[in-house]
């Protein structure tokens, strides 16, 4: 009976006549319910974004899916041939294409300039002239 | 406790006792002793005691209940993944999936277009409405556009509007229009490829061409999201009908047909068949315009059919490239004379039977090899079934009833046989891939699980490669020369059968080709067949109504397909003959 006793106790526990058991109870049922319903307002704003962006996905796909069809009627091969035709362009002659091994043969590399090393002036010579010549310059 | 106990089970009763199934008393029992216990413990004198327990006992059978679901909730909530966003039904989905071609480049697509549906009893003023739809939708019938505002309820006027086409009625503003979407498959490419691609319906079935072949294949693609690739490379095919389209134009041609294939895969890179049409006026298409020629049209193909001859002479070793063939005169079969439209009137080597395309050295082969060789290497090389190709069309040839002297002389050089041109070139690509029969296959990849049987030798495929070279350097098939890509080809040119005798102001002019024609046998291949039906200019024959084209075509795919211009010991890379051996002995006599 001891082991009950504090079972007992908190059932007892009251005030005004209600049981405190029963109001932690009705307030956790009340916390719960408030969660609940944040929650599902939280996901229902979450699931309207989630809507709208699929819809805009929907309509951007669609629209790359035009644009790509459109593209592809505008690069029809016969078009084009159609069109370079007409401005006079034709499929260049196989003598005038070339590889990259080829290039060095179209445009060889200029062969290196002799390089010309200047005479070496004495030292002498780089100084200043004479007074009596500076003068005669002038 | 009295003699009767209320509380004991079966309860008593005055009727006849019900027979009860074991497992359903065993039940009932345990909630009676259950529901009397509360009852007993009263008795006992504590009946406080037994309310409190019942209570407890309710409300524990609650709790767990209520543990159960939250437990549940919570796992479904944090845990399980069903019902996430990735397992919802693809949002990219599609009743058809993109058809694009081997680089991603798009052949046909699905979009979205809009029904038009006019209300007349919202629309305030009927003429001016139908004044202004016409103005902004030519195409739209005004028998319908009338019906329709002059009834009562509300109709469709039109199907299938475009985007553009919405916009601009929509633009309009008038009262009672509304729009239903509608999924429809689009071919941008307008004529190009349209009979290799064919059609599909608006239930979103594929009706013909690649759309039938694949059907099941396009429909899984588009229900996961994804393009559907097929073999042809657009660059190609584009190339393939614009020269197709010239050669036809330059020789008045009834029609015409070409194909690039890659001779190890089987792969068709392009296929074309001229004259085109449009898909939205099929009424309107030309006679044969619908027809997708390179798999439903049979031709006797002439002279392209020696090479078959030649290759199932040197593969039994009935002959080699010394052996002699008298075709100094006429050939007589029974009461059948057999002449050579290039007449030497020489005897010749195998190879001068070749490139002077003789009838008479290749009947008189076809003659000594008997009836049993070639009716064996004529079914290996596919000749006498349908090319085994995905798509539906293809057609099956018309064979000979018999097989005798006069018969196999006809098969040698090309008549009393019609084929397909997609049974040819795929025999064609046996000839010049290394001896091996592939299946043609508009799937990117090739086939799948194809039936691939060896035909001729390694060294027979070598030397028909050499042969076909030396057609083209040295023989009937000149104008096919593309400066550096070592093509190999042979020439093809067939009377028609009109009014039960051949006539020769209608023919059939072929050129098959392949390229590059030198290296192993494992080296990267392509095959180009051109066939011009019924030219109007002279002469007529496949040299030069169809290989000029071939030249082209090899010349401006090369980059595309990454085949390097080469010298080959004829000719320079850029397309100058080389002296032979030969010729410097005989210029030094």
């Amino acid at each position: 009976m001891s082991a009950l006793n504090p079972i007992q106790r908190l059932f007892d526990w009251k005030i005004r006549g209600v049981r405190w058991i029963e109001i932690i109870g009705v307030a956790c049922v009340g916390l719960m319910i408030l969660s609940v319903y944040i929650a599902k307002a939280g996901a229902a704003r979450e699931s309207a974004q989630i809507g709208d962006l699929e819809r805009q996905i929907a309509e951007n796909r669609q629209r790359v899916r035009l644009l790509r069809a459109e593209v592809t009627r505008l690069e029809q091969p016969g078009r084009l041939e159609a069109l370079s035709r007409g401005i006079g362009l034709a499929p260049l002659d196989s003598r005038r294409q070339a590889g990259e091994a080829a290039l060095t043969e179209l445009a060889p590399q200029p062969d290196p300039k002799p390089v010309i090393v200047e005479p070496t002036v004495p030292a002498a010579s780089e100084a200043a002239p004479a007074p009596a010549e500076r003068e005669a310059v002038q | 406790m009295s003699v009767h106990d209320p509380h004991a089970w079966p309860p008593a009763s005055h009727s006849a006792p019900r027979r009860i199934a074991p497992g359903w008393r065993w039940i009932a029992e345990l909630i009676w002793r259950l529901e009397h216990a509360f009852e007993r413990a009263r008795a006992d004198a504590r009946p406080e005691e037994d309310t409190r327990v019942r209570i407890f006992l309710i409300m524990s059978a609650f709790v767990a209940v209520f543990v159960c679901l939250a437990l549940g909730a919570a796992y479904a909530a944090l845990l399980a993944d069903r019902g996430r966003f990735g397992d919802a039904a693809n949002p990219g989905a599609l009743v058809r999936a993109d058809l694009v071609d081997r680089n991603g480049a798009l052949l046909a697509t699905n979009i979205t277009h809009y029904g038009l549906y006019i209300d007349p009893t919202e629309v305030w003023d009927r003429g001016a409405a139908a004044r202004q739809i016409k103005r902004v939708l030519p195409r739209v019938s005004w028998s319908r556009l009338n019906k329709v505002l002059n009834g009562e309820r509300r109709l469709i006027v039109m199907p299938g509007l475009t985007p553009a086409e919405k916009a601009a009625v929509h633009d309009l503003a008038l009262g009672g229009i509304t729009f239903e979407p509608e999924d429809r498959r689009v071919y941008p490419l307008g004529a190009s490829a349209e009979h290799l691609i064919g059609d599909a319906d608006t239930g979103g079935q594929g009706v013909s061409g690649a759309e039938l072949a694949f059907n099941a294949d396009i429909r899984a693609a588009g229900q996961a999201g994804v393009d559907y690739p097929l073999s042809i490379d657009i660059r190609v095919q584009g190339v393939l009908e614009n020269e197709l389209a010239a050669a036809a134009l330059e020789t008045g041609a009834k029609g015409a047909v070409g194909v690039v294939t890659d001779v190890h895969t089987g792969e068709v890179l392009g296929m074309a068949s001229w004259p085109t049409f449009d898909r939205d006026q099929r009424g309107a298409a030309v006679e044969g315009a619908t027809l997708n020629r390179f798999t439903s049209a049979h031709y006797e193909m002439g002279s392209v059919f020696k090479s078959f001859t030649v290759a199932a002479g040197l593969d039994t070793g009935r002959a080699d490239m010394d052996t002699l063939f008298d075709a100094s005169a006429a050939l007589m079969v029974g009461n059948r004379r057999i002449t050579d439209f290039h007449a030497q009137n020489k005897v010749m080597t195998l190879e001068e039977v070749y490139l002077h395309s003789s009838n008479i050295g290749t009947s008189r082969l076809a003659i000594e090899m008997g009836p049993d060789v070639m009716r064996n290497y004529f079914q290996r090389l596919g000749l006498l079934d349908a090319a085994p190709i995905e798509l539906k069309e293809s057609a099956r040839p018309r064979r000979p009833g018999r097989w005798d002297d006069s018969t196999l002389a006809s098969l040698s050089f090309g008549y009393g046989i019609m084929i397909t041109p997609a049974q040819l070139v795929a025999a064609y690509g046996a000839l010049t891939n290394g001896g091996r029969y592939v299946p043609l296959s508009l799937r990117k990849g090739g086939a799948r699980h194809p039936e691939i049987r060896q035909v001729v030798s390694q060294e027979t495929s070598l030397t028909m490669l050499d042969l076909m070279r030396r057609n083209v350097v040295r023989g009937s098939g000149g104008r096919a020369e593309a400066p550096g890509l070592r093509v190999g080809g042979k020439t093809g040119s067939a009377n028609k059968l009109v009014g039960g005798r051949y006539d020769a102001s209608h023919a059939v002019g072929s050129f098959a080709a392949v390229f590059p024609s030198d290296g192993p046998v494992t080296a990267r291949r392509y095959a180009i067949f051109i066939l011009v039906d019924e030219p109007a200019t002279y002469p007529r024959t496949g040299g030069f109504v169809a290989a000029p084209a071939v030249g082209r075509i090899a010349d401006r795919i090369a980059p595309f397909l990454g085949v390097q211009r080469r010298a080959d010991r004829w000719r320079t890379v850029t397309g100058e003959a080389v002296p032979q051996a030969d010729e410097r002995a005989e210029g030094a006599l």
